[in-house]
């Protein structure tokens, strides 16, 4: 591979992650990612073919509310590179292709999580009244999260496949495990704080309703909005008629209701 | 009762316009939200002159959200929309009112958008691509380019929605908030039952049967470690004031020595 080929793959790499997470004109799209790699290295149809069948491979694979899931881009892109390039066609491509896209998953789960640092920065930027600095700081996440896919690509297509290996080999299982049982509880937190908004002492009954409905039952996260809607309509029902009626007529109503 | 409004139709697409930061900036405490303040951040400024009054405002939409990126203009333009009328009075009610709703969005959103269309047109690209013919590829971003414009009208018309709301209810929005609480805490219920994930890798030996403690668990009650989780997080930060950036660091040693230990599993 040449220095100009290394580059413009690592590009691509870069482009495709920072895509994925901002303008998403190309998300999911994994099949572009072995096109153009093949268009720099001279076989577009290779490109196309490995692209596809990543693309089937990661059909049905759908990280949903923010979770991690392998990045097939990554496989496509380093697959390709690897199957074009050494002319041993797709098989060794994926043998290697496949690894990176786990690695790809780590520096994921590591960048979400810097993104939390970045985040409380912003909180008390914030709470100082330094705005203009807050917008700054909000700016950098963008920029820098392309590297999650650009180093594996690079570090697989510059200095060859053994690095990444060592590097898969070197990482104790307890590490990349523990990140993603991490992965799994941290959006927890969020669910928290969100509780210390909320007028849990009030109304606590319902978040046993939502929780039983999804646990239980596996109702979806859209049947659950339902009933809590028309639990909801309820409560503002109840609480309107409180509001408007004058005190008096509200005690005499309830009256009516006991008898 | 109905104030003089800020916002205009230039404000609600630059809105749209800067949510094309999408999820890049996505932590796991509040997911969406720098994203979420960043967006609306001009438009916040317009109607709070007063720093104090912005302030309030800005660490109100730093809090937790999550939804479909397409949808969110929705969402935005909607939270937008209650805000202009009601001012800083009704950020108790634009939180509780994104909380609610983002939840529902969430799930049509995901289903179509993250499984419905990329199967779709994936299978179609996938097909002519091992033919060679990159002509799917093109076919498929048409699509994405040109839902690009829905996602920028879409904050307009979650506004007008949110206007019409606290029009009609006028004084009696603090109802309204009440209800939109119940809704929020309703689906934060079924969130932390799908969102928050933890199992235990523990197993017993009973005689020759070998029991997966996790197993047993789900007999008794499913998502039980997450709950106990997210209870725990809550009584260690709303109880005993344990700062959110500790909590995370505990969370993550505690991961790898149930990691290493084989109490915890992915």
């Amino acid at each position: 591979m040449t220095v100009i080929q290394i580059v413009l793959i690592t590009l691509i790499a870069y482009w495709k992650m920072t895509d994925t997470v901002t303008l998403q004109l190309f998300a999911f799209n994994t099949i572009v990612c072995g096109w153009l790699v093949g268009l720099v290295m001279g076989d577009p149809a290779t490109g196309l073919y490995i692209g596809a069948t990543m693309q089937l491979m990661s059909m049905g694979v759908v990280a949903v509310g923010g979770s991690s899931m392998p990045d097939y881009p990554v496989a496509a892109i380093i697959a390709t590179a690897i199957a074009c390039s050494t002319g041993r066609g797709m098989e060794a491509g994926l043998a290697i292709g496949i690894p990176v896209a786990m690695l790809g998953v780590n520096f994921d789960v590591i960048y979400k999580i810097f993104n939390g640092f970045l985040m409380h920065k912003e909180m008390s930027l914030i709470e100082n009244g330094k705005f203009a600095s807050f917008l700054r700081l909000v700016k950098v996440s963008p920029v820098f999260y392309g590297l999650c896919s650009a180093l594996p690509v690079f570090l697989c297509v510059a200095v060859g496949p053994t690095v990444v290996n060592a590097v898969l080999d070197f990482m104790p299982a307890w590490f990349t495990t523990g990140l993603s049982i991490a992965g799994g509880v941290l959006p927890g937190v969020g669910m928290a704080m969100l509780l210390m908004y909320m007028p849990l002492s009030k109304y606590w009954s319902f978040l046993i309703i939502g929780f039983v409905l999804t646990a239980y039952l596996g109702v979806p996260v859209l049947g659950v909005g339902a009933v809590g809607l028309a639990a909801a309509y309820e409560v503002y029902k109840k609480e309107m008629r409180a509001a408007t009626a004058p005190a008096g007529a509200v005690s005499s109503l309830g009256d009516l209701e006991d008898e | 009762m109905s104030k003089e409004k800020i916002l205009t139709k230039k404000d609600c697409r630059q809105a749209a316009r800067r949510w094309l930061i999408g999820i890049s900036t996505f932590n796991y405490e509040t997911q969406l939200a720098p994203s979420y303040a960043f967006s609306v951040y001009p438009l916040l400024r317009k109607m709070y002159p007063d720093d104090e009054d912005f302030k309030a405002s800005l660490l109100n939409a730093m809090k937790y959200y999550n939804t479909m990126p397409w949808i969110s203009p929705f969402v935005m333009g909607a939270a937008l929309g209650i805000e202009d009328e009601g001012g800083v009075d009704s950020l108790e009610a634009v939180n509780n009112f994104k909380v609610g709703i983002m939840g529902p969005l969430a799930g049509i959103g995901d289903t179509i958008g993250w499984a419905m269309i990329p199967t779709i047109f994936g299978s179609i690209a996938a097909s002519m691509g091992m033919q060679g013919n990159p002509l799917g590829i093109f076919l498929w971003a048409a699509f994405t380019f040109a839902f690009l414009a829905v996602r920028i009208l879409e904050v307009e018309w979650g506004y007008n929605m949110g206007i019409n709301v606290v029009t009609k209810l006028g004084k009696q929005i603090t109802v309204f908030t009440e209800a939109c609480s119940v809704l929020g805490l309703t689906v934060v219920g079924a969130l932390i039952a799908s969102v928050v994930n933890l199992k235990t890798g523990l197993t017993f030996t009973n005689g020759d049967v070998v029991m997966e403690v996790q197993g047993l668990i789900d007999g008794v009650m499913p998502r039980l470690l997450p709950v106990v989780a997210v209870g725990l997080m809550y009584f260690f930060m709303n109880k005993k004031k344990v700062k959110m950036t500790h909590m995370i660091l505990i969370i993550i040693v505690l991961s790898w020595i149930g990691a290493a230990t084989g109490i915890f599993t992915a």
